[in-house]
């Protein structure tokens, strides 16, 4: 296994940039989760260090090696495909033996090793079936036993969990994780589905329109994430972002919503504020960091309850806060019903605070 | 779109992209692509640009009989005027419009109605698909030998079955007679055609979603009604391609006429493409063939774009 | 279903198709069956009205005498059903060999002029024989091709071409690409993934196309009756205008060799008969 290092990568079509100045380093046994909304640029990415599109610019190593020109073949790389693209023709032995055929390995050693993949991966009764007599599960088996059946130096998987349905995607999310764990496998991993990615990866890199947002560990892109893109589009429900002015009453620093309410932030949050480019910043809020009160209090603001959903052990409920939808999650014991006034109460000390000109953190 | 400078991967972006590449870098980058499609076109042109050209310019001469081409004269649009005034070409012009509206109209009926009674699975089903395509797949020489003889004026099948059906009383010169001739022929080339409208067609049913029509059988449609208001919308990408590959197809029509009537009797069953091989041929006026044929150049070509519309409507709607 | 209400009114349907088929089929066979019976007869026994329906004395005579090497009608007919065999093969082994890369580089790749080129292709087929066939006797005349197979084979692959190649451009744009990705990835080159995965994947659709050069090949007439004047070198729907003359034709002769000569398209085309069918909804119906 290697380490792989993108330096400012760009995939551009004409005047379209598919892949944005990207850098970022994939450490030797790292899981690399590349997430984003569908357009963003991951699949490119990945494609890129495939080397199935050609580099428009920057450089792309494997380990030691450069190989932004190189041909697939030569990059020593596996790849796990969203369709499986499984060779049709090819029953799953050919099609488990085809990348041994192809680096002219011997019969007896293609064979031990076809065997040995097939054993790990519990597909050994399946060896003489065609693909399309295979159900979804196994063929996602299948073509994980192409990618591991020689040892390349980088794993590539592009959304290979998106086909199946949900229970099995969680058994085999599990399972994947385990494989990189026992292969110590370099993985990069691309799919739309944050929850996939904070599950399974060591860090993640959130793209957007080419741009790569924020690459760090799941549990730092949670509970620092760099902009607003990053705050909406990791964690479920989604963090909550009410648009508000910020201002000034007796020397305390307030938000201030259109409609006239306000509250006083507390000191940390207040210098951050103070960094804004404008008067106009946005809260942030998750829904386990909001309270909702029975009466109003210091620092509460108004509210009025849009949606409840029970799901069980977590009642949530959608408030209408300044024009804005809030998540909150509730005891399932909590009594609340659609259009019902209510006091919602922020959590100073988790609530993110972001500029509402450039749309970015704002930090003490 | 947001950007981000938080931590330390992030550059500076240029303002503006670069400027598009000029085609001809592109071209350049893509040469290799047309290593593959180099055969095919190399090729097409030999004999297909090359004639066209020819076409052309021949229809501005006038070129001796022996086809010595050294000798021709410039005549300009002499060629052109002399057919445009000449009443054979309105005449020929019309019974082309006969042949093709009715060949390809009936075609298309027989075809659909084929289409759509083979749609349902039954047993025989491929076996009488196969039967109905034979016309289509035997050549047009074979045809025409067939009918022909079928519609011999003395010992033809069909003027018999006629008489033993009581329809008649004496055999009927079917392709010896300018009334009929043309109609003749053309039930000729229906029976020649139209299971190409109906394979077309069988392929295009397959494109029919069945629970549209589950879902109108549920609203209470009749067949009638589910066929008017899901099925036929459905083809009508199909039935577009089919008609139009018929006009050009029966505009281009030759074999049939010539073996079996050679156009006569009295230039009854003279179309456009057996006048421009008589024309041209027969009587050695190559100017004023080479003329027609441009014009019927153009005729195609205004086809060729409804055409390639059709085909591409469906490119688009899928690359989009 | 059978008990619904509109049961009735299903099977008016029903049968209003059937005697339609019924109608189509007659309409249909007729023809074929007449040739048949007609070249069973006697030269005697076709020429009476009302004719025969089936042969008083049925005779294989006419076929012995097409096939028999011996007979000079016999070895005209053999020469014309050879060159027919040849000139159609070549064609057809051609018109793939062209068709593969063309159809596989519209299919897959970007390149400047893609479009354009491939309509001006399909173009070809808006064509009539008749506009080409000066220019392309003198083309002929100028290669020495006149009178040789070569000026055939060439003038068919054109025809042949376009269908080809947008028939086999279906198959290769239901192929997804992650199939070639894969191997690409998994150590093949560019060339290998072809060879090894798509290729053989495309099976269907290139014994579709042969079948479509073949008959195309087989059956056409123009540009062989232009093209060859000389008796050795004529294809059999040229060939057996021989047996036609305006006073006394051979109708059982020549209804016997019009039978032998449909006889490899018909008998080609039936058994492979479901690639053609699926040929045509991949290419002609999904584009």
């Amino acid at each position: 296994m290697a380490e792989v290092v993108l330096k400012d990568v760009v995939k551009s079509y004409g005047s379209i940039y598919a892949v944005n100045h990207v850098s970022l380093k994939v450490e030797d046994g790292e899981f690399v989760a590349l997430v984003g909304p569908s357009g963003c640029g991951k699949t490119t990415t990945l494609n890129l260090v495939a080397g199935l599109i050609p580099l428009t610019r920057g450089e792309i190593w494997i380990g030691d090696r450069e190989v932004s020109g190189l041909d697939p073949k030569d990059r020593d790389i596996a790849m796990v495909f969203q369709n499986y693209a499984l060779y049709p023709n090819k029953s799953v032995y050919k099609n488990l033996a085809f990348p041994l055929q192809m680096r002219r390995l011997g019969r007896a050693e293609i064979d031990s090793k076809v065997q040995a993949a097939a054993k790990v991966l519990d597909i050994t009764h399946l060896l003489e079936r065609k693909p399309r007599e295979l159900s979804g599960g196994q063929q996602q088996r299948v073509a994980l036993g192409r990618a591991l059946v020689r040892d390349p130096r980088a794993f590539l998987m592009d959304e290979p969990l998106s086909n199946l349905d949900a229970k099995l995607r969680v058994q085999m999310r599990s399972e994947i994780k385990r494989f990189h764990q026992d292969m110590k496998a370099t993985v990069i991993y691309v799919t739309h589905d944050q929850l996939e990615a904070v599950t399974m990866a060591d860090k993640m890199a959130v793209m957007n329109g080419g741009f790569l947002q924020q690459y760090d560990s799941p549990a730092n892109v949670f509970a620092n994430p760099v902009n607003m893109f990053v705050a909406s589009f990791i964690g479920s429900p989604a963090m909550s972002l009410i648009p508000l002015e910020a201002g000034s009453d007796g020397g305390t620093t307030v938000l201030r919503s259109p409609e006239g309410w306000s509250f006083a932030l507390d000191g940390r949050n207040a210098a951050k504020v103070a960094k804004a480019k404008g008067k106009r910043v946005v809260l942030g809020a998750r829904h386990s960091t909001v309270r909702l009160l029975p009466n109003a209090e210091p620092g509460t603001v108004p509210g009025k309850v849009y949606t409840v959903e029970p799901t069980g052990d977590v009642t949530f409920a959608q408030v209408f806060v300044s024009g804005a939808l809030v998540n909150v999650s509730l005891p399932p014991t909590y009594a609340i019903r659609p259009d019902e006034t209510v006091n919602v109460l922020f959590d100073q000390a988790r609530m993110h605070l972001f500029d509402g000109e450039t749309e970015m953190a704002l930090t003490a | 779109m947001s950007t981000a400078q938080g931590q330390a991967i992030f550059r500076d972006v240029p303002a503006s992209p670069p400027k598009k590449p000029h085609i001809g870098q592109r071209a350049w980058q893509a040469r290799a692509d047309y290593l593959y499609v180099a055969p095919a076109i190399l090729v097409m042109l030999i004999v297909i640009a090359y004639p066209i050209y020819y076409t052309i310019e021949l229809s501005f001469f006038n070129t001796p009989a022996n086809l010595q081409l050294s000798q021709k004269q410039w005549t300009g649009l002499s060629n052109y005027t002399a057919i445009l005034s000449s009443p054979v070409f309105w005449k020929v012009t019309w019974q082309t419009l006969v042949w093709t509206v009715l060949s390809t109209f009936f075609a298309f009926v027989l075809g659909l109605g084929a289409a759509l009674s083979l749609h349902r699975e039954f047993v025989g089903r491929a076996f009488l698909r196969g039967l109905l395509l034979v016309p289509w797949v035997v050549s047009a020489v074979a045809a025409s030998y067939v009918w022909k003889w079928l519609y011999h004026s003395d010992f033809g099948a069909i003027s018999a079955m006629l008489t033993a059906a009581g329809l008649i009383d004496k055999p009927i010169n079917f392709v010896d007679n300018t009334q009929t001739s043309l109609y003749a022929l053309i039930v000729v080339n229906i029976w020649k055609e139209f299971s190409f409208a109906m394979i077309m067609l069988m392929a295009g049913l397959q494109t029919v979603p069945e629970q549209l029509l589950r879902a109108a059988q549920v609203d209470g449609a009749s067949p009638w009604q589910r066929f008017w208001h899901v099925t036929f919308p459905h083809l009508s990408g199909v039935s577009t391609v089919t008609v139009l590959l018929l006009v050009v197809q029966n505009f281009n029509s030759f074999i049939i006429p010539f073996i079996m009537t050679g156009g006569g009797p009295v230039g009854s069953t003279q179309i456009w493409i057996t006048h421009i091989y008589e024309l041209a041929f027969l009587r050695q006026r190559w100017g004023l063939g080479a003329a027609y044929a441009v014009l019927l150049f153009l005729i195609m070509m205004t086809l060729g774009y409804f055409y390639v519309r059709a085909l591409t409507r469906g490119d688009e709607s899928r690359a989009g | 279903m059978e008990q619904s209400p509109t049961t009735r009114r299903i099977d008016g349907w029903r049968w209003s198709g059937r005697l339609f088929l019924t109608f189509l089929l007659g309409f249909t066979v007729m023809p074929m069956a007449w040739m048949f019976i007609t070249s069973l007869k006697t030269g005697f026994a076709a020429m009476q009205y009302p004719p025969q329906w089936w042969p008083a004395e049925p005779t294989l005579e006419n076929y012995w005498r097409l096939i028999d090497p011996s007979s000079s009608v016999g070895q005209d007919f053999l020469h014309y059903f050879w060159n027919s065999m040849w000139v159609s093969t070549l064609t057809t082994v051609l018109a793939v060999a062209v068709a593969v890369p063309a159809a596989y580089a519209f299919s897959r790749f970007r390149f400047p002029g893609r479009n354009f080129l491939f309509f001006a292709v399909l173009l070809r087929n808006m064509f009539p024989a008749v506009v080409f066939l000066v220019p392309l006797f003198i083309l002929m005349k100028v290669l020495g091709l006149v009178n040789t197979h070569g000026s055939l084979v060439l003038t068919y692959l054109t025809f042949g071409l376009p269908l080809a190649i947008w028939l086999l451009k279906g198959f290769y744009d239901n192929i997804p690409i992650q199939l070639e990705q894969a191997a690409r990835i998994d150590g093949a080159t560019r060339f290998q993934a072809f060879f090894l995965i798509v290729m053989p994947l495309s099976t269907p659709g290139i014994i579709a196309t042969s079948i479509y050069s073949f008959i195309g090949a087989w059956n056409e007439y123009i540009y062989a009756y232009t093209f060859l004047t000389k008796h050795d070198q004529m294809t059999l729907p040229v060939g057996i205008q021989r047996f036609f003359s305006e006073n006394a034709t051979d109708w059982p002769g020549l209804m016997a060799a019009t039978f032998l000569m449909s006889v490899p398209v018909v008998v080609l085309f039936l058994v492979l008969q479901r690639y053609f069918v699926r040929a045509l909804t991949e290419g002609a119906v999904k584009h």
